[in-house]
């Protein structure tokens, strides 16, 4: 593999402007993140304070092994839903290290709202199964909540993903042999009783921890039956009695402990082997992608740049140099681990998309976990393209891409507009991991394109009796449909919806890379096949 | 979480993750320490020191520098527990009918972990009910020769914070 010749003046003007701009937007997602994690009313706070119970960082920081690091997923959830009152949809997700194994955290935040789980609380948990069912990772339950939001019952209850999907999820989890514990630090009622119940292990915290289908309050509406907290579901009543419960403790430092002991014991599963070699770091500063990433959406640049500040030694080899050079592909190693690249280098033409879809075979036939690059603004359109077949050109690659064994991470770093988004494993496609850096847009086309076409059709409707608009008259009809449209395409908006994993600060790209492809490499795969490519 | 180390009666947080390349980052209060291991040597932050270790259980015995030190490693689920690793419960229930052979104990005496506080008879067996925890005994509920159905309050335990 051979060191990637950088063609970047780090003291140009244009360097230097985009440096700024984009530790600018680095800077606001840091503030953002730290908001999110740590801004709570002083009130919450006061109740867990009275009630002897940590925060959710401190529970999360005393169950993982010292000095390790947690990749949390999913930060700013729902910070651009429910008037921007649940910091995270009220659960934190991640995956950290626990007695030296890999797991999924999932954990309730009483600080928001009681806990309570809002419809992007469940698409966040049902999210977080999805991934340890995927990469087959064990699931650690920090379980804290006031139940669903009985308001939004009806957007979290009964659809096929929903509320119900978290308990398949569980079950599903226990049949493919991955372990997992729940702790109960809080009350655990209604559906919120199953995640235990539905765990393998699972400590339950005396004094604060219950576990019941119905409250106290509930049971006497119910059946006239008057009983307390402890007596219906408390620790002694299912550790002793019902045997809901397995593990009993003193205190949630207690019961942190007794899951630390029994994610101790499990089987460590065999990753799967593909080559490692020993890590470097990378050649070029990946501080310099702040000044390669343009300030202008629509500005291209060259993703090899990103490439070199992203893998071990910005050492590349790659295929096709020639061919197709819309599309970048060839070979490299993060953190040691080899992996294929494919990345945009413009829009996707006929050449660029047989060589896509030639690349996914080539991967998944050695075994070669595969990372997409998205700066994708679609397949070309045109005549002329059309003649050459780029619809079905476009078809291999989505086939390709959706037939893989391979692991496969996607990292949206500028754009991902239409089809681009499928042909380079968008969310659809189940890449394991989906990230997005902090400027990147996401749309089914670009925000002026649309606005565009849909001022066109008012403006139609609108003259439609021989009338005809002002400028100003087009103008007021457009600027609302093109902030619309630019708000609901950014990054946080996509990140607020969960339509990716997170939105990443360009430098922290190679490590999460390293922590999400080591994830994927507990899931066997299957010999390669495909379904049948339109030649 | 970090492991507790008593070294030499002095309380010690700390824990170690490995590197790669038999190289450890031991974190404790002071910060983070990069630790290699060379048989009977140990280098910490570049400075190699020649040890002996002597192992018993949960406690160390290392030989350092001319000084001996006893390093003892508290089991986290014991630390946390309340009185130890029966746990916090108050009230000591009967684990099924029977009757009272003897008791051991009265109102406001201490009782140590493990301690026989009463015997029971049942099913021509008998069994000793002993003290989860270290405690004081808040009211003894039944009497020798008495009959108790299952779950019956035996023995209570002064609640550990009121202690």
């Amino acid at each position: 593999m051979r060191l990637i010749e950088t063609q970047i003046d780090i003291s140009s003007p244009e360097f230097q402007a985009n440096a700024i701009h984009n530790r600018n937007l680095a800077g606001q997602l840091a503030e953002r993140h730290q908001k999110a994690r740590f801004e709570r009313p002083a009130r919450d706070l006061e109740r867990l304070a009275r009630q002897k119970k940590m925060s959710v960082r401190e529970r999360i920081e005393a169950l993982l092994d010292p000095g390790t690091p947690f990749l949390e997923l999913s930060t700013l959830a729902a910070n651009q839903a429910y008037g921007g009152d649940v910091p995270g949809a009220a659960i934190v997700t991640g995956i950290g290290v626990i007695a030296g194994q890999e797991v999924v955290i999932h954990a309730d935040d009483p600080a928001v709202k009681g806990g309570a789980w809002y419809p992007l609380s469940v698409k966040k948990i049902v999210r977080a199964l999805d991934i340890a069912i995927e990469n087959r990772l064990p699931v650690v339950h920090l379980c804290d909540s006031a139940g669903g939001f009985l308001p939004l019952q009806a957007d979290l209850f009964a659809d096929k993903y929903l509320a119900g999907r978290i308990f398949r999820n569980q079950a599903t989890l226990s049949k493919l042999g991955v372990p997992q514990v729940a702790i109960v630090l809080g009350h655990c009622t209604a559906g919120g009783a199953y995640i235990p119940a539905l765990s393998e292990y699972n400590v339950i915290v005396r004094g604060t921890g219950a576990i019941f289908l119905g409250g106290p309050p509930l049971v006497k509406a119910a059946t006239g039956e008057v009983v307390t907290v402890d007596e219906l579901g408390g620790c002694d009543t299912h550790t002793q009695i019902s045997g809901t419960a397995d593990y009993p403790a003193d205190s949630e430092m207690h019961a942190l402990a007794i899951a630390r002991d029994i994610v101790g014991t499990w089987k460590r599963t065999e990753k799967l082997k593909i080559e490692r070699i020993a890590p470097e770091a990378p050649h070029y500063d990946p501080a310099e992608l702040y000044g390669i990433i343009p300030r202008d959406i629509k500005v291209q640049f060259d993703m090899r740049e990103v490439i070199a500040r992203i893998v071990d030694g910005s050492r590349f080899h790659e295929y096709q140099p020639a061919y197709g050079t819309t599309l970048i592909c060839g070979f490299a190693h993060i953190w040691g681990m080899r992996v294929g690249i494919i990345g945009n280098n413009g829009v996707l033409f006929n050449d660029s998309s047989l060589k896509g879809a030639h690349f996914m075979q080539l991967c998944d036939q050695n075994r070669t976990p595969i990372l997409f690059l998205q700066n994708i603004t679609g397949y070309m359109v045109g005549r002329e393209y059309e003649h050459r077949g780029i619809t079905k050109d476009g078809a291999k690659m989505i086939m390709a891409v959706s037939g893989l064994e391979v692991p496969k991470i996607t990292v949206i770093v500028n754009g991902s507009f239409g089809a681009g988004n499928y042909g380079m494993s968008g969310r659809a496609f189940d890449p394991r991991f989906l990230f997005m850096w902090p400027q990147s847009q996401i749309s089914v086309m670009g925000a002026d394109q649309a606005a565009n076409v849909l001022t066109d059709l008012k403006v139609r409707q609108a003259t439609r009796g021989g009338d005809t608009l002002s400028a100003e008259a087009v103008a007021a009809i457009r600027e609302p449909i093109l902030e619309d449209y630019r708000r609901m395409s950014s990054a946080y908006y996509s990140t607020s919806e969960m339509w990716d994993d997170g939105i990443l600060d360009p430098v922290d790209t190679r490590n999460a890379l390293a922590i999400t492809l080591s994830a994927s490499l507990n899931k066997p795969i299957d010999r390669p096949h495909f379904g049948v490519f339109r030649m | 979480m970090r492991h507790l180390l008593i070294i030499d009666e002095t309380e010690t947080e700390a824990g170690l993750t490995p590197a790669g390349d038999d190289l450890y980052f031991l974190h404790d209060a002071e910060g983070t320490h990069e630790i290699s291991f060379h048989g009977c040597a140990i280098c910490v932050d570049d400075v190699m020191e020649s040890v002996a270790v002597a192992v018993d259980g949960n406690t160390a015995y290392v030989h350092l520098n001319g000084r001996a030190h006893r390093v003892e490693f508290r089991e986290p689920v014991d630390r946390f527990a309340k009185g130890g690793a029966g746990g916090g419960a108050d009230a000591i229930a009967a684990p099924m009918p029977g009757s009272v052979v003897a008791v051991n104990v009265e109102a406001g005496q201490s009782v140590s972990a493990g301690q026989v506080m009463m015997v029971i008879e049942s099913m021509k067996l008998e069994t000793a009910i002993k003290a989860p925890r270290d405690a004081v005994i808040e009211a003894v509920h039944v009497g020798t020769g008495k009959t108790f159905n299952k779950g019956a309050a035996l023995i209570a335990l002064v609640p550990l914070e009121e202690e």
